[in-house]
């Protein structure tokens, strides 16, 4: 059960938010930097308990008390490549900054290289659509006919999409014209499918604060 | 007739939003009866993968998000995790990367869901807490499939690993039997890492604004299901038999939705009767 006054705090910053809509104020940007300072304020101390304590500082000490096998204390030499971060705040000593992010930066990259590769092979290989009717495993059916219609327009979609952004050749060609013009206009219905997608996010961040003020803070304070 | 219809495409945009508002309080505050809607091909694929878990598998839930995404992220969250206790189908959850407030955000949906239906803290489901992924959701995910205990030796509490007899038995990817993850935008590093390398399904929970970028992830069965939005929450809420907050918020947003359609017609009535008095010669 959350105590009234969080709800309260709750509602009368929700209230000062939307007031941002009929005009910017004062109230309105203090509320906004508390909420930042207050986000900032919480990652430090979840960084400390849930991370750097558990994972770090507690088999550090538990080594050096002898509670937990010795080699758990070199994680106090994760130190120096830790404070090597720090560097990037000098001009002088920068490059030592760079040993340790290089570092980072590899290993990343070479699991983001991995990463790719596992993600976008996949979708290669799915770019491939039967769109023969009589190919389908139950025959020329009313459900075949409609998965070929579907693998048509996927294909054509796909072509004249890439087609759109071929720059290898010129594009006041008179075969190459028409299909790049569909594939303006499918990219036009993506983004036209993401717009509204958008419009409906936006109004669920409404809807969720609409809920918040009515069933939260407003309908009990009436219903007693 | 055209200067009245002109006046349209000026009305002050602040009566827009006191329409909108007036609009999407109506379903919370009268109960307006609207026909269920079919659960989608993703929908069904995140029920089929929690329906089918075996008894000896886990189901691991991402929960990353806070209240930058609650409205829509909430929801998902609530019935997936119903369903999942209905089943009797115990879970792991933890929060990798994103917010590190995503624990508290996950612990108050889950925590009166479990207790209602019996569920025991570390016996039957176990909240790992948030996992700081300062070198990249990748290695994270890498690490968890290889040994899940290494990457984080003590769940949100700072409890041991040991001392939780659920997490006895998770430990490694072969352990879960889905991996279902909520937020914002997911990382693809899920589908990369998890169902690219292992083939353990895996379930996206997006916002509604990133639901088409993951589309062609389901498409090439590389993602078994995703719940897009409230609509999502919705149709998973209509599966598990029991509506709840994705019903309500989508019934309210289809209010909106008209809303938005009747002012962005005759928003485009005033532009075409305003151009057409200017194009009059005088």
């Amino acid at each position: 059960m959350t105590h009234w006054l969080v709800i309260w705090i709750g509602a009368f910053v929700t209230l000062i938010t939307f007031s941002y809509l009929v005009k910017d104020n004062p109230v309105y940007r203090f509320v906004q930097h508390a909420a930042l300072g207050v986000t900032v304020g919480i990652a430090l101390v979840v960084a400390w308990y849930h991370v750097l304590k558990p994972l770090w500082w507690t088999p550090v000490l538990e080594a050096f008390e002898g509670t937990r096998a010795p080699a758990a204390g070199l994680w106090l030499l994760a130190l120096a490549p830790g404070g090597m971060w720090y560097f990037q705040l000098s001009r002088k000593w920068f490059w030592i900054s760079t040993l340790v992010s290089g570092l980072f930066i590899g290993t990343a990259a070479g699991l983001a290289f991995k990463g790719m590769i596992l993600l976008i092979l996949p979708q290669v290989a799915a770019s491939i659509k039967v769109v023969n009717p009589w190919a389908h495993a139950d025959g020329p059916g009313g459900q075949a006919l409609l998965a070929s219609l579907n693998g048509l327009v996927f294909t054509v979609g796909l072509l004249t999409t890439l087609l759109y952004f071929f720059f290898s050749v010129r594009t006041d060609n008179r075969l190459l014209r028409p299909p790049m013009r569909v594939g303006r206009v499918m990219i036009m219905v993506a983004l036209g499918a993401m717009f509204g997608s958008t419009v409906m996010t936006r109004m669920a961040y409404l809807l969720d604060r609409l809920q918040f003020l009515y069933g939260t803070w407003l309908a009990p304070l009436f219903s007693g | 007739m055209l200067s009245w219809l002109g006046r349209l495409g000026r009305v002050d945009r602040r009566w827009l939003y006191l329409g909108t508002v007036a609009v999407l309080l109506v379903p919370f505050i009268v109960t307006v009866p609207m026909p269920p809607g079919r659960a989608s091909k993703a929908t069904r694929g995140l029920y089929d993968a929690v329906e089918s878990c075996p008894p000896e598998k886990v189901v691991l839930i991402d929960s990353s998000w806070d209240m930058g995404s609650q409205a829509e992220n909430y929801a998902q969250l609530e019935c997936v995790v119903r369903h999942l206790c209905d089943r009797g189908v115990k879970f792991v959850v933890t929060s990798i990367g994103v917010t590190p407030l995503a624990p508290s955000f996950a612990e108050q949906v889950i925590t009166p869901i479990a207790e209602r239906a019996g569920y025991v803290y570390g016996r039957d489901w176990v909240n790992m807490g948030y996992v700081q992924a300062g070198g990249g959701a990748g290695v994270i995910i890498n690490g968890m499939c290889k040994d899940f205990h290494a990457v984080r030796p003590t769940d949100a509490y700072g409890r041991r690993v040991e001392e939780l007899p659920l997490l006895g038995r998770v430990r490694s990817i072969d352990d879960i039997h889905a991996v279902y993850c909520i937020t914002y935008s997911p990382t693809p590093e899920w589908i990369s890492f998890v169902q690219g390398q292992y083939g353990t399904p895996v379930a996206f929970g997006c916002m509604t604004i990133m639901g088409p970028s993951y589309f062609p992830y389901l498409d090439s069965g590389q993602l078994c299901g995703m719940l897009v939005g409230n609509r999502g929450a919705a149709e998973y809420e209509e599966l598990v038999g029991h509506p709840a907050k994705g019903t309500q918020l989508i019934m309210a947003a289809s209010f909106g939705n008209c809303m938005i359609i009747l002012a962005a017609v005759l928003g485009n009535l005033g532009a075409w009767a305003r151009r057409r008095r200017e194009r009059r010669p005088a």
